[in-house]
């Protein structure tokens, strides 16, 4: 499979977009987009891609976790996705709801994932085929998981607060003011109740976008390791926790960690802010 | 509550739709946001052009009241304005033509529900009620403009 190969630790993980154009009716992929704007895929997506919304179809609609393993075997039976199936995501925000969507599918077992690199908005700006044609694909018998691995790629708080008392690496991803405690949520978008800014003790700010070039790409491995191994101190034998507002963005960071750089002690803690920053007694460090 | 002409005759169409559908008029909504843009000639007693916290990119609006005092809006859109913002723009645009300043200020945003679905108000509510925000935002403005005058 062509791609982006920079050095990185998993060049597979990435596809650009002339590959993917060769492959629109690839029986072996299903293209998946997942975006911030709800009905964006509605307006045009990229032709036999399918839709999976972060909220509506990974989150549980009552209790805020994740879909159970029998409702991601039901997602992935809808979509005609077995495990056999290598996903391809991407969207826009540079993939930040498409990372999202793979770390999920990864919470559940699914190994074959990969990222369209640039995204949506570097497939429309080379002005590549866009269709309004939902596709339908024959359903599947996705096997339910046997369990969600949420101790191998996913933080919670309990864990984060050990991670900040021990010292390893934290990266805060999210923008600097939100970093410094100044705002509480990023630079136009809604406050969306958190009540306490700041970051966790002892994180790094390394803004998500710090991974990207302008059109989206990641950047070459010997710039992101630059940027994480020698800026924040991350090494394979460390554990790495990563975290946002509400983990999106950290998935982005999450995918350029794991799979770009290679380190596989790298987990997201996508309670994030909107959970730190709201929880009694969370120790909270402010900065200029 | 007695909606304005238009706008009732908006949520009544989104009301009968199934949810599928719903999305696709929304949708096309939204492709026609771009034809409220102001037109070369057009005169405007207010206009308010800016970039919130709430919404993605600068949204302009534009407001004409007539001799009969009626409002009549104009908007323009960022290219980063989100899809359920556009069609919230045409809808409101087209939905609350020939209302007064008052009338509009005095709307309940219940009816926001009726045509978007709960389902998307429920995950995007900042989204969808931005635009009706500014509407009210620049409708209050200019009743209090004219009440300053009045007595004067």
């Amino acid at each position: 499979m062509a791609n982006a190969s920079k050095s990185y630790a998993h060049p597979e993980v990435l596809v650009e977009t002339g590959w993917l154009a060769e492959h629109l009716a690839d029986p072996a992929i299903r293209i998946i987009e997942s975006n911030e704007d709800i009905l964006l895929y509605d307006t045009g997506h990229i032709p036999g891609a399918v839709h999976i919304d972060w909220r509506a179809d990974l989150q549980d609609q009552t209790i805020r976790d994740y879909i159970s393993p029998q409702q991601f075997a039901a997602v992935c039976s809808r979509e005609g996705i077995s495990p056999e199936t290598t996903c391809i995501f991407y969207g826009d925000k540079a993939n930040w709801w498409a990372c999202y969507a793979l770390w999920v599918f990864r919470l559940f077992g699914h190994t074959r994932v990969k990222i369209l690199n640039g995204g949506r908005d570097k497939w429309k700006s080379e002005g590549r085929p866009m269709t309004r044609e939902v596709p339908k694909y024959p359903a599947t018998n996705y096997p339910v998981p046997p369990k969600r691995l949420d101790h191998e790629i996913r933080a919670f708080a309990e864990d984060a607060l050990a991670q900040s008392k021990s010292g390893k690496p934290l990266i805060d991803v999210r923008s600097p003011g939100e970093f410094r405690g100044e705002i509480t949520h990023m630079p136009e978008y809604p406050q969306e109740g958190v009540l306490r800014g700041g970051h966790i003790p002892g994180a790094k700010s390394v803004p998500w976008k710090a991974a990207v070039n302008d059109d989206g790409t990641f950047k070459p491995a010997e710039e992101l390791a630059k940027i994480y191994v020698d800026g924040c101190g991350v090494k394979p034998e460390t554990e790495t926790i990563v975290y946002c507002r509400i983990g999106e963005r950290s998935s982005h960071t999450w995918f350029a960690l794991t799979y770009l750089l290679g380190l596989d002690n790298v987990r997201n803690y996508d309670g994030s802010w909107t959970e730190w920053g709201n929880r009694v007694g969370m120790p909270i460090e402010k900065s200029t | 509550m007695n909606y304005p002409p238009k706008l009732n005759n908006i949520i009544n169409l989104f009301q009968t739709l199934p949810e599928d559908e719903r999305r696709e008029t929304l949708v096309s909504y939204a492709d026609a946001a771009k034809k409220q843009e102001p037109k070369p000639g057009e005169h405007f007693e207010l206009e308010d052009v800016r970039k919130d916290q709430e919404c993605a990119d600068t949204v302009g609006v534009y407001l004409h009241v007539d001799e009969q005092g009626k409002a009549h809006f104009r908007m323009t859109l960022g290219p980063e304005v989100q899809t359920l913002t556009r069609a919230m723009t045409a809808i409101l645009c087209k939905g609350l033509d020939g209302a007064t300043p008052q009338e509009i200020l005095d709307l309940p945003s219940d009816f926001v529900t009726r045509i978007v679905g709960a389902e998307l108000v429920r995950v995007r509510s900042q989204t969808t009620y931005y635009v009706l925000s500014r509407i009210k935002g620049i409708c209050k403005v200019w009743l209090d403009r004219q009440r300053m005058a009045a007595v004067a």
